[in-house]
């Protein structure tokens, strides 16, 4: 892969461990991007007092080095990352609205999907299995039209993942480097995402999660798309950080409802009574986009699947409570469940309560 | 003068007979056990010198030789002391009397008492195959001598009622034999009828039974999963003669037989989560004993909070689970135990409990969820046919008067589908042994079963190793209503209890 000079600056000024805003000021000290590198001698006393001496001294026997440069995309190359610099034509537009945008994203993956419009979906790690199941089919529809951008988490994030990974449109946003995704808690789920969408991350690849990192890697997310839906999340969950940063760049938030009192959905409630819309199926997100997508064909129910899918409301419902619904013994509801929960339309909540999808 | 009396060793489940040998000499006073004996056996002397003297028999005092022969079989336990004693009052002359083929066994307490010993039952079993027909033995033991036929066993309460009756002037009568009576003690303090609610786990246990599946229940803590598994013996097939005697003689080896004499309701065994290896599995330093798996032949071994048991004690159930019987090795040999059990695991959901609770939150992360099942191997989950969940129960429920179906009546159908696969299988295998073959033959599956099984299989993400177990408990499910094929929604059913591989 070719780099012009200026983002073969970005990816060397981004291989040193600096923070966010000491790279700025670097980049502003030099006003041009390359000259970064090109006059660094004269740039030197001004940028240790930005940087400090340690910094500066690594930039220094870098750039003394003849290899170092080869060295890094050679490792970059031989884990397969593509480096999508500020100054390259696919780095998004969106996300230069956000705050401090990266300089540099580490990709594995169909970079091609960055270009396309996308939409995020996040969750919590604690997400009731219906909601799982639900966002595993709202990501598979809506990534008819969109790229599904989301977490790496197990819950809300992986669900997301799973929805979106027959169609390949996903984009994976890390909060840690890419060559760390087999220490990850899913990690058989983000291989494949790697190898059918894109991973993305802002971070070197061998750096590891840290607790900071989660709300970073949030605001990203928030600036590549252009909605966002919370799909499940406590009071005090990472969603809302994504939420706030989609509000922020005035991008549409959306929320799945829940009821009251459901601590497992209580931020996705208290989104819904500050600025996101309710969403609860398909038409809901896509209208708000001037696009109209559908649910796919349902496959053909029997009488009584209708009948027991019609006792069946928004939270989970116990076996019991279908059989006096239904008029169905608890052993002929059995099969029937289980044939719904195959076609995917309800799924088993634990506790012998089953909750419709 | 030297006396011979016949008495047995216990080797595992089996008798050997041995020889009590004894020699007066003359000499300087003193008294020999040879022949392999262990401690106990050593103290026979102390009981014996002081039973005889306070059975008004004189202790001799000169050169006493008692060989236990063969002498290579290490010989354990107080069962020999009658024997010993017998030989002493024959090689002194203090008893006439023929004992040649008559077998002695029995405990001697200091006052000449006869004290009941471990493991009558199959010394007797194997004595009588061995050819010997004349038994005498302590009376707290004649109630396990009575159910078999063809022999004639004395018991006594002491040594003077031994002498009075070898010398002819006190003869004691036969121990009068018993017929065994097939599900003689039906009541039980837990019926199916006192559970409340958890229609879907009676369900469960009922196909469990009627197939001889082995059954996880998973649910929160106090969601009555320990009295579901009670309920279990209760359901299950009344045990058969040989079947009762095949028990019996276990607990009658590891000394926990009751009154009865025979063990006439099916057992169930409840071992702690500390349990070791050698207590689940049997063993010993030297003589082998039963463990847990081979006390709960033919009954059901209970395993309250699976995940709590030590790996390695889980893991060692794999192999009895599959084969029926546990071989035990030591340096004095290896012995077999039958240990033919259905097992019966409980666990909780998630490690906070609450997991899939309705008014409770689990605070579980997936990848908390996720260790705490690990804990349990996947091998072993994989001989676990029917796994079902135990929610907790409402209060109404609770509190309501009416009972739900009592396990007699789930025991007569249980009984029918039994016999549905007595009729297919002959024998008295169950659906849960079957094999690939048998698979075959016994269980085709139409065009509309095969498609459901594959969807459920993709959409369910369930594992390849669950198909032949999901067939099998299918073929119990059409079994128990009576179809001659296995039909969609006997496979639906049986798919829905493999709640383990599709939570979460």
């Amino acid at each position: 892969m070719g780099y012009t000079k200026e983002e073969k600056a970005m990816i060397w000024l981004d291989s040193f461990p600096l923070d966010r805003a000491k790279k700025a000021a670097a980049l502003r000290l030099a006003r041009e991007p390359y000259a970064l590198a090109a006059r660094f001698a004269a740039l030197e006393r001004a940028l240790a007092a930005e940087l400090g001496e340690g910094s500066v001294a690594a930039m220094r026997a870098s750039l003394a080095d003849e290899g170092y440069l080869r060295g890094l995309f050679a490792s970059y190359e031989r884990e397969g990352i593509v480096c999508v610099t500020c100054f390259s034509p696919l780095y998004p537009e969106a996300l230069r609205a956000a705050e401090d945008p990266p300089l540099v994203l580490y990709c594995k993956g169909d970079v091609s999907l960055l270009k396309e419009r996308k939409f995020a979906i996040v969750g919590s790690r604690r997400t009731p299995p219906h909601i799982l199941r639900r966002t595993e089919r709202l990501a598979e529809g809506l990534s008819r039209a969109f790229v599904i951008v989301t977490g790496h988490a197990d819950g809300g994030d992986s669900a997301a993942i799973a929805g979106a990974l027959a169609s390949g449109k996903l984009i994976v946003v890390l909060a840690f480097g890419i060559a760390r995704i087999a220490e990850a808690e899913n990690a058989a789920l983000l291989q494949k995402a790697g190898e059918r969408g894109l991973l993305v991350s802002e971070y070197l690849p061998g750096q590891t999660a840290r607790r900071y990192t989660f709300p970073a890697r949030n605001r990203i997310i928030a600036g590549l798309s252009d909605g966002v839906l919370v799909v499940s999340g406590g009071e005090k969950s990472g969603t809302r950080i994504t939420a706030h940063c989609a509000y922020a760049l005035g991008r549409d938030v959306f929320a799945f409802p829940y009821a009251a009192g459901d601590p497992l959905g209580a931020g996705c409630n208290k989104l819904i009574k500050e600025y996101a819309k309710l969403a609860e199926d398909l038409v809901d997100i896509s209208s708000a986009f001037g696009i109209h997508l559908c649910e796919g064909e349902k496959a053909p129910l029997t009488p009584q699947e209708e009948r027991v899918l019609a006792c069946m409301g928004g939270e989970p419902v116990h076996i019991s409570a279908l059989a006096t619904a239904s008029g169905m013994k608890e052993a002929e509801l059995a099969p029937v469940l289980t044939l719904l929960s195959v076609k995917k339309l309800a799924v088993s909540c634990g506790g012998n309560r089953w909750g419709k999808v | 003068m030297l006396s011979k009396v016949t008495s047995f060793a216990l080797v595992g489940l089996d008798g050997v007979p041995v020889t009590a040998e004894t020699d007066i000499n003359n000499g300087m006073p003193s008294y020999e056990l040879v022949g392999l004996p262990d401690a106990a056996v050593k103290e026979s002397r102390e009981r014996v010198r002081s039973a005889l003297k306070n059975s008004g028999r004189k202790f001799p005092v000169t050169k006493i030789t008692v060989n236990l022969a063969p002498a290579d079989i290490k010989k354990e336990g107080s069962a020999f002391d009658l024997a010993i004693a017998v030989g002493i009052l024959k090689a002194t002359d203090q008893l006439h009397a023929d004992c040649g083929r008559t077998v002695f066994l029995g405990e001697l307490a200091l006052d000449g008492a006869l004290r009941p010993v471990a493991g009558i039952l199959p010394l007797l079993i194997s004595a009588k195959a061995a050819g010997y027909t004349d038994f005498v033995i302590p009376a707290g033991n004649a109630a396990e001598a009575a159910y078999i036929e063809g022999i004639s066993v004395v018991a006594a309460a002491d040594l003077s009622s031994v002498i009075d009756h070898l010398s002819g002037f006190k003869p004691l009568p036969p121990v009068a034999a018993r017929a065994y009576q097939k599900g003689a003690r039906r009541e039980s303090k837990f019926d199916m009828a006192y559970v409340k609610g958890q229609a879907t786990a009676k369900r469960a246990i009922e196909v469990a039974v009627s197939g001889g599946h082995n059954i996880l229940l998973i649910g929160p803590p106090g969601t009555g999963k320990t009295m579901l598994a009670r309920c279990l013996p209760g359901i299950m097939p009344d045990m058969t003669f040989e079947e009762a005697l095949e028990v019996t003689k276990i607990h009658s080896v590891a000394g926990i037989l009751g009154a009865g004499g025979i063990v006439e309701v099916r057992p169930f065994r409840s071992p702690h989560h500390t349990a070791s290896t050698v207590s689940m599995c049997g063993g010993g330093t030297r003589t082998v004993k039963p463990g847990e798996i081979s006390l709960a032949h033919h009954g059901v071994l209970f395993l309250d909070e699976m995940p709590e048991y030590n790996r390695s004690t889980l893991e060692a159930l794999r192999q009895p689970l599959e084969d029926g019987v546990i071989t035990v090795t030591r340096s004095g040999g290896a012995v077999t135990f039958p240990a033919n059990f259905m097992l019966c695991a409980s666990m909780n959901p998630c490690p906070c409990g609450n997991y899939g609770s309705a008014d409770r939150v689990c605070t579980c992360t997936p990848a908390a969820i996720r260790k705490y099942r690990a804990r349990v191997s996947g091998p072993l989950l994989d001989r676990i046919d029917i796994q079902v969940e135990v929610d907790s129960v409402k209060y109404d429920d609770l509190a309501g008067v009416a009972l739900g179906e009592g396990s007699a009546a789930v025991k007569k159908r249980v009984e029918r589908a039994r016999e549905i696969q007595r009729e297919r299988f002959g024998a008295s295998e169950t659906n849960s042994d079957m094999g690939e073959k048998e698979l075959k033959a016994f269980c085709p599956l139409d065009r509309e079963s095969e498609e459901i099984l594959r969807l459920s299989f993709e959409s369910l993400k369930l594992s390849a190793r669950a198909r032949s177990r999901i067939i099998k408990v299918a073929r119990t499910i059409a079994d128990m209503a009576e179809s001659e094929r296995i039909r969609p929604e006997h496979i639906l059913e049986a798919v829905s209890y493999r709640k383990y591989d599709n939570m979460a």
